[in-house]
This record gives C-alpha cells, structure tokens and sequence, in this order.
C-alpha cells in the first residue's frame, strides 16, 4: 500500500506531495520524504562504486524506517521522486515499473507550456494520473 | 518534431502500416508561427538586444521540457555528468528530435578553455527570414540558442549561449554558429572528475 508520493525539485523544494491514507499523520510522511532527501543527496554525491551506478535514475531502497519503505528515483534535471509504502514484500521491478510510469506523467505535467518549472504542480489531470498509477500499484505484477 | 519529408502514397489503404501518430509538424506551420512570435516580441520591445533576450526566453522554455521529454523516452536510465556526454547529447540527439537531422558540427573553441561551438549550414528557423541591414547583426537564432542553454542549465551545466552569423569563403549565405560558453563551476567540476 503506497501512503505517499512526492516530487521535489532542484533545490529540495517541493513540487508535489500526496499522501494516499485517511490518517492523521500526513505530516509524519512528509516528515519522513524530507529526510530522504538528505541519503539522496548523498547517494548522488558519493556514489558507492564509480561506473556504472553513476548515471542511474533509479535510486532503490533509500531507507527503512519503522513500518515504512522508502524508494528514490532522480531524473536527468535533479528533480526526484519519492514513494513511502507500507508493504513489506515489494518486487524491485513493480518500483521500477511504478516510477517508470510516474516519470511519464511527470513529463507530461511538465510539458505544459502554462507551467511554470520550479513552481507547485497543479495540474489537476496529473493528480487524477497519479491516482490511478498508484492505485493500480502492486495489483498485477507486470509493467 | 518538424520534418520535411514528403507522404509515401499508397494505393491500397489497407497496405497502410498503423500509424504511430504524426510524429512530424509541417514546416509551413512552423515558420508562420516562428514569424509570428518575433512580429509579436517586435512590437513589443525598442531595441535589438531585448529582442534577443526574449527570443531566448522562449527558447528556454522549451529547452527545458524537451530534456525531460527525451530522457524520458531514452530509457537508458542514465544521467549525463559529464561535459562531452552532455555536448553530444545536444549536438545528436536533441538536435535530431527538434530538426530532423544531426547538427553539422561540434567544435571546441582555440581561445578559451570554456567555449564550444555548434555550427550549421542553415538554421531550420532562419530558412525563411532575411534580416533587414538595419538590424546589424541580429539572429533569430538566438531561439536556438535559448533551447541550448535550456537543455544544458537543466541538465546541471550552466552556461551562457548565443548565436552568431560566420561568412564563409565561396557561400552566399553565411553559417549560422551557436557559442557555448560554459560558467566556471561547470570547469571546476569537469576537473574534478578527472
């Protein structure tokens, strides 16, 4: 179960934040993307072996806190995405099939000639796209 | 995005392959839209410069959401870090999505160790414009040049761009030069990284 997703921008502001669960503890989540960014930042600066993870998007398993699993994926502009999810048993190919399809309705956001880059997202179509991405998470396993 | 090309016919539509979409716009289109967008900013401004700087402007824009549009779809997953890596991304790729074509050439400038050049025989967007002489040396190309400095400033390398016109011996029309200039961290890093 995906409880939040996050997009943020060149210098750590945030571009969109959505919590998926009726609880009270949306800021606890957006408390946990906010210290996510810092193992990015140092996942990015200081690669752990120099080649071919240098130049990767997909990010992985970025920490594991309590009940929570948090994953990183960077775009070639530094902007970064982040998912919290509850599951414990999550395929890294579903992840990746998840942020493929969220880079993609990213893009299309983006592409909005009204859209101002570095400002909030507000595109009510991409929430509607970031709904169904997430809401089909996990369901069926392939992409 | 723009193409040129001519539609194959064929005589049965049944034989037609299913299309992808159109992936090329008609050139026409471009251009009348291209003059319409420097007779706006015309009106709009008192002297050469400011025109450049908006054309820029807009070319920015799109600079920036056609590298995330085309690292998108590369699907390589891979981040460009490093100088040349970036430079030939904008002198292939993004010059083959934009203009159907790759660019001409790609040279690195003899005076200063921070300045690139991407040259052209003839500019998509100028075939159909003829500056006046009154205008000195003006470009419309300077939209080019704001795509470029687009792509490279979101892509991590800041850099300042601008577009030249070079008289070539033995050609009528001059060659259209894109100057790259690149900011100083963008050096320092480059050399950090060996």
């Amino acid at each position: 179960m995906i409880v939040c997703v996050a997009v943020v921008g060149l210098q750590n502001n945030p571009l969109y934040l959505q919590s998926f669960t009726e609880a009270d503890d949306a800021l606890k989540l957006h408390y946990i993307v906010h210290c996510s960014l810092d193992v990015i930042d140092e996942r990015v600066n200081n690669p752990k072996k120099t080649g071919s993870t240098m130049n990767e998007t997909f990010l992985g398993l970025l920490y594991p806190t309590e009940n929570y699993k948090v994953y990183g994926y960077i775009t070639n502009t530094k902007v970064k995405f982040v998912l919290v999810t509850t599951d414990l048993d999550v395929k890294d190919a579903d992840v990746r099939s998840f942020f493929r399809r969220f880079h993609s309705a990213y893009v299309d956001a983006v592409s909005n000639p009204f859209h101002v880059t570095g400002k909030k997202i507000n595109s009510v179509f991409f929430a509607e796209r970031v709904r169904d991405i997430v809401k089909s998470f996990g369901t069926n396993t392939t992409v | 995005m723009i193409g040129v090309g001519k539609v194959k016919q064929y005589t049965n539509v049944l034989d037609k392959p299913l299309s992808k979409g159109k992936q090329e716009v008609s050139l026409s289109a471009f251009a009348f839209l291209f003059s319409e967008l420097v007779q706006y900013n015309q009106t709009q401004v008192d002297n050469i410069a400011e025109l450049e700087r908006r054309l820029e402007d807009a070319g920015y824009g799109v600079g920036v959401r056609v590298l995330e549009l085309l690292c998108h779809r590369d699907k390589g997953n891979r981040r460009e870090t490093r100088l040349l890596g970036i430079l030939s991304f904008v002198h292939s790729t993004v010059w083959k999505v934009l203009f159907g074509k790759v660019a001409d050439s790609l040279e690195k400038g003899t005076e200063h160790e921070d300045e690139y050049m991407i040259s052209e025989k003839e500019l998509l967007v100028n075939r159909f414009i003829s500056i006046p002489k009154d205008m000195g040396t003006f470009n419309c190309g300077a939209f080019v040049a704001g795509i470029v400095r687009g792509v490279l400033d979101s892509a991590g390398f800041p850099a300042t761009v601008s577009a030249h016109f070079v008289p070539m011996e033995g050609q009528q029309r001059p060659r259209t030069t894109i100057l790259i200039k690149f900011a100083e961290e963008v050096l320092t890093r480059e050399a950090r990284l060996g």
